[in-house]
């Protein structure tokens, strides 16, 4: 909402700086967004006077202007005016001078003359006639009484004020209003408002007895007030008025039209004004629309109703939207002789709901979705009709139509001082607190610990009910200032904080994950359809359910993500197209599956490795040791996985039966569909799974007391031979001793047949494992039983040999 | 045969001043004190002395053994010091020679995490816990509950994106107040971080998606003065000991006294500068005394029990904390931004 500076001074004196009172006015919860000059944009322009005027030597259209600016050297313009004569006052711009739209003036050669700036007409300062009567006249602006040469133009116009852009908060609606406003500036200012109540103007005849107004629903429309106005003569408003609305960005249209956008300002209550000729039987009828029913707006555009809407009517046709806008077969022309003046209050929640669906939030609408109330509504029309008498635009008729269902009476609540200081933690007396609730115009009296408030009908805020000592602790707070209560730590019971075992759990992981190389990503939730597509996914998988947003940014962002795989697959594409060098990263996020209540929400922990430095097993040792840090005891990595990773690359992951996840490369076709030139390998894990086996406590298992021996076997196995099969065959064999650490160390597949003495279809794996007894030191011939333990059971279960 | 004594001492005395190495000195001790050396060999010829002579022989010839055995190994320390000294001259290294990594670079966490990391340790500190709810909630829990009934104008402070009319995207951790209030016992002090979503086009500032950390503390006779005091302790905590806050005026309908959060300016320490726009302050979060519709709401009385509670953007903090001008490279993944945050 704008508050020019002018208008405040009209109502309360104004003792500081505007940045100041910006500052006071944010300490009491309004905002200043911005202070803007009256001359938004103008600067470096003065007054000066040409002394002399010269052809120009080298051009016809050109003249050589001497001027004065009051300094003490004359200065040369060269300008193409030909309105302007010796002795006339004009404005110019002086060097670095900026006009509208940006423009900086310099000095410059105007074909071969230096000029030291330029003549400026109304448009380059962004006046009009009425801001200066007679600027518009196509040349050089020339003022037509004197000011000192020299002089800044904004002086020289009175324009030199500003206007302040205060921010309103939703609670607030009585404060998108010029009276509204003023009343809390005045109390910033420490000053007094003093508030201008508009009279009641009796008027001739009694309205009743040409028009009508029938409520058909109350429940939408609580009051709807109306006066006629006869022997209407439509013409330009005065200049004040016109002023006025320009400074708050409205076009001046007729003197009709513009009484209702000033009450519009200066209340806050939209108005309408109906030609009273085009209003079948000077009927108004409000009602809800029929379906479909259409009305024609005042901007020319059609509009089709459905039957939640109000319309305004009259016996035969619709002549407004309620709330929203007027209609264009009633509209105030230059013709209209009579009209009715419309101040009304509708439901906001409708006017919310009409104005989304008909896409038309227009002033009006703001203002109701926000909030009006019905006493206001009669101080605008009273307001409305007073500026009619003022400006003589026409005859009042006597009587107002009121067809009213609200409550008008006075709401008194009362709050409890010592609850209020509570809240605060403050020890304002309640006298105090009654003489600061005054400073905004709320009258309280103090009887004992109760404050006795009667609440003035603009502050539909202050409610009577559970919430009251809270609604006055606000107001009493924020006079008094939130800055001048001391801070405090809480007292009473003293609580024994901890991070939760989950959120430490996942601190764990994306420790571990950044010591292992790995950057941290938090990527957006939104993905496309294609996504699902381009990972390959099987009409039937899981991941297909996915949440549909209604009102999505497009439909490349309308499913909330299913899997982390995509968006892992996007940073990898973006980071080798940016050449960053990076190629390891995770996420631990949330996904979500479609069902009838909520949505099923898991935890995902992604992680992908690319690059010339990665393979499978590099992601395979990350993930290795990511469990080891956690404590996750035998995890076994079996051949399996999405669609989205490569065939006979992937795994999945599991601990004593339960799948965690899965891991592998990712599908060259996956690859091409996200623009990834370089194999990448990604790993998915839930994370509720993972939690479920990660070691809480560690116990300490006892040294060994008597040395292990360690052996080595190089085996030929068949080419398909996994090393887990190997590894389990060895760690159950049954030898009478313990068998331990078995790991593989090289696997050797020949690259021709016969190769080192490997026969085709075969490979050779050599595994190390260690041998030891709690009880004594092995004997050579206890090992050797164990070892050729080993060996039979190798050959028989997958038909092994010793390597030669 | 005294004077040969006394000959052997100083001539050992004369050669030791020229010893330049443990060898040389090792080979005149054996030369002198050794089995076969000087001092043996003049003790051997003994038997043709006097009994008297013989003893005041072996005292003699004892200081003489001990006063060389001692200057030896004097000398001996001597030497050896030296060739420390020596050697670690020789190990001199240039100490402004790259460090030597492992193979693996260091890898880095998100400065959403990063923040996020220090609110909760310093709230932690103040006794909160951590607590959670979903990101896909239900309208009730999001809105209604939180004293934003249906058509309330304050819902379009929220640009909301729906599943159904019944389910959204949270658009505040919020909603985890109502799930604590019903369900966990009073008092408590909570903090709640989580992801949210709002539906604005993503620029500069502004992130459809973004994070957020709730403060919810409920108890018999909490103020608006310990919501000052707790809310100064992260400020402080999170930007420095240096870093003022102030809590001024606003609305929220979930609150009531309402507040934002300003603090004094991270870049200019409030003078005013360009990111303050000239006032020393940049807004952090919002704030407030629980709303009593919202305590009853959640079935608990607001007459027993008073509740404050704030929502801060992570994502905000992290830009002002690191200076990042552009909130949309905290979701972005590019490497080089995020190992910047070791």
């Amino acid at each position: 909402m704008k508050l020019p500076l002018k208008w405040l001074k009209e109502y309360v004196p104004f003792n500081t700086t505007p940045k100041d009172f910006a500052e006071r006015m944010l300490l009491r919860g309004f905002e200043v967004a911005e202070i803007i000059p009256e001359m938004d944009g103008i600067d470096g322009v003065v007054v000066c006077e040409i002394t002399a005027i010269e052809p120009h030597p080298n051009a016809d259209k050109l003249r050589v202007c001497t001027v004065d600016i009051g300094a003490e050297a004359p200065i040369t313009i060269v300008t193409n005016a030909t309105n302007v004569s010796v002795g006339d006052q004009v404005p110019v711009a002086l060097d670095n001078a900026t006009l509208t739209g940006g423009l900086v003036i310099h000095p410059t050669k105007m074909r071969g003359v230096a000029s030291a700036g330029m003549f400026c007409g109304n448009e380059e300062l962004g006046i009009t006639n009425v801001e200066y009567p007679g600027c518009e006249n196509g040349g050089v602006m020339v003022f037509s009484e004197k000011h000192p040469n020299g002089q800044r133009i904004q002086e020289a116009l009175d324009l030199d004020d500003c206007i302040f852009d205060i921010e309103l908060t939703p609670n607030r609606p009585d404060c998108q209003s010029i009276i509204g406003l003023c009343r809390e500036a005045a109390a910033a200012l420490g000053e007094r408002f003093n508030e201008p109540i508009p009279g009641y103007v009796e008027g001739e005849g009694d309205c009743h007895d040409i028009a009508q107004v029938t409520v058909e629903n109350p429940h939408l429309c609580p009051r709807y007030t109306a006066r006629v106005v006869t022997d209407l003569k439509i013409e330009p408003s005065p200049l004040w008025m016109q002023r006025k609305l320009r400074a708050m960005g409205l076009r001046p249209i007729n003197n009709i039209v513009d009484i209702t956008n000033l009450v519009l300002v200066e209340y806050g209550h939209p108005m309408h004004a109906f030609d009273l000729a085009c209003v079948a039987d000077s009927h108004i009828v409000v009602r809800n629309a029929a379906q479909n029913e259409v009305v024609y707006t005042l901007d020319g555009k059609e509009r089709v109703m459905s039957d939640d809407m109000l319309l305004i009517a009259d016996p035969t046709k619709g002549i407004g939207v309620a709330g929203v806008m007027g209609g264009l077969n009633s509209e105030i022309t230059e013709n209209t002789k009579a009209t009715l003046f419309e101040s009304a209050v509708f439901r906001p929640e409708n006017i919310r709901s009409t104005a989304r669906k008909l896409h038309h939030v227009t002033d009006s609408a703001a203002r109701f979705i926000k909030g009006v109330e019905p006493v206001n509504a009669e101080l605008a029309l009273n307001r409305a009709i007073e500026l009619v008498e003022e400006l003589k635009a026409g005859k009042v008729m006597g009587g107002r139509i009121d067809v009213c269902s609200a409550d008008l009476s006075e709401k008194r609540v009362s709050a409890s001082v010592s609850h209020i200081n509570s809240i605060l933690n403050t020890q304002i007396s309640a006298v105090d607190m009654a003489e600061l609730l005054k400073s905004i115009n709320i009258s309280t009296e103090v009887d004992g610990d109760t404050l006795r408030i009667t609440v003035p009908h603009f502050r539909t805020d202050i409610e009577d009910g559970i919430e009251t000592d809270w609604d006055i602790a606000e107001e009493v707070g924020r006079l008094y200032g939130y800055t001048n209560i001391a801070p405090t730590l809480m007292r009473g019971d003293t609580f024994r904080g901890h991070i939760g075992e989950a959120f430490r759990d996942e601190d764990n992981v994306k420790d571990t994950l950044t010591a292992l190389g790995c950057l941290e990503l938090y990527n957006y939730n939104f993905i496309s359809p294609k996504e699902l597509t381009d990972l390959m996914l099987a009409e039937d998988d899981e991941r297909q359910k996915a949440v549909k947003l209604l009102n999505p940014f497009g439909e490349d962002q309308s499913l909330m993500r299913t899997e982390l795989a995509g968006g892992l697959l996007r940073t990898a594409a973006l980071n080798l197209n940016r050449k960053t060098g990076f190629g390891r990263f995770f996420e631990v996020g949330n996904v979500h599956f479609d069902n009838d209540n909520l949505p099923e929400e898991r935890k995902m922990l992604g992680i992908i490795h690319f690059g010339a430095e990665e393979d499978f097993f590099t992601l395979k040792g990350t993930i290795e040791e990511l469990f080891e840090k956690l404590g996750i005891e035998n995890a076994r990595f079996e051949k399996g996985g999405s669609p989205y990773l490569h065939p006979t690359q992937k795994a999945v992951i599991s601990v004593n039966g339960e799948k965690l996840g899965e891991m592998g490369s990712v599908h060259p076709k996956v690859l091409r569909a996200f623009d990834i030139s370089v194999p990448a390998y990604m790993a998915e894990l839930d994370f509720a799974a993972l939690r479920s086996h990660i070691t809480r406590v560690r116990k300490y298992k006892p040294l060994p007391k008597h040395p292990a021996v360690q052996r080595d076997l190089a085996l030929i196995v068949d080419e398909n031979t996994e090393a887990q099969q190997v590894i389990d065959i060895i760690a159950s064999a049954k030898a009478r001793v313990l068998i331990e650490n078995v790991r593989v160390f090289d696997v050797y597949r020949p690259k021709l047949p016969g190769d080192k003495g490997i026969p085709m279809g075969k490979k050779s794996m050599a595994f190390t494992f260690s041998l030891r007894s709690d009880d004594h030191t092995l004997t050579d011939e206890e090992i050797g039983q164990a070892v050729n333990a080993i060996l039979k059971s190798l050959k028989f279960r997958i038909g092994a040999e010793l390597r030669a | 045969m005294f004077e040969e004594l006394k000959e052997i001492r100083d001539a050992a005395l004369r050669e030791l001043e020229d010893i330049k190495s443990a060898d040389e000195l090792s080979e005149l001790s054996t030369s002198v004190l050794g089995r076969g050396g000087k001092l043996t060999a003049i003790l051997r010829t003994m038997g043709k002395l006097s009994a008297e002579e013989r003893a005041e022989m072996g005292k003699r010839a004892n200081a003489v053994k001990q006063e060389l055995t001692e200057r030896f190994e004097e000398r001996k320390a001597a030497l050896h010091e030296l060739a420390e000294r020596m050697k670690i001259e020789r190990e001199a290294i240039d100490v402004t020679l790259p460090g030597k990594r492992r193979a693996l670079p260091m890898g880095a966490l998100n400065p959403l995490t990063l923040v996020y990391r220090q609110i909760r340790d310093a709230l932690v500190g103040l006794g909160f816990t951590t607590f959670g709810g979903p990101e896909i909630e239900y309208d009730e829990y999001n809105f209604t509950l939180l004293n934003l009934p249906p058509n309330h104008p304050a819902r379009d402070m929220q640009d909301t994106f729906y599943v159904n009319d019944k389910v959204l995207l949270r658009t505040h951790t919020s909603p985890c107040e109502a799930r604590a209030l019903k369900t966990l016992p009073l008092p408590f002090r909570l903090v709640i971080p989580g992801r949210c979503f709002r539906v604005d086009e993503p620029d500069a500032s502004h992130s459809p998606i973004f994070m957020q950390m709730e403060g919810l503390v409920v108890d018999r006779n909490v103020s608006l003065a310990d919501l000052k005091g707790t809310i100064d302790a992260f400020v402080k905590a999170v930007f420095g000991e240096n870093i003022e806050s102030r809590l001024r005026p606003s609305y929220f309908p979930f609150t009531e006294p309402s507040a934002e959060v300003d603090i004094s300016c991270t870049i200019c320490g409030g003078k005013g500068c360009s990111s303050c726009k000239g006032t020393g302050w940049m807004e952090i979060m919002g704030c407030g005394i629980t709303n009593p519709h919202e305590i009853e709401n959640c079935g608990k009385s607001p007459d027993e029990w008073r509740a404050f509670a704030w929502g801060v953007g992570v994502d905000r903090v992290a830009c002002l904390k690191y200076g990042i001008s552009d909130i949309r490279l905290i979701y972005e993944g590019d490497g080089r931004f995020i190992s910047q945050f070791k």
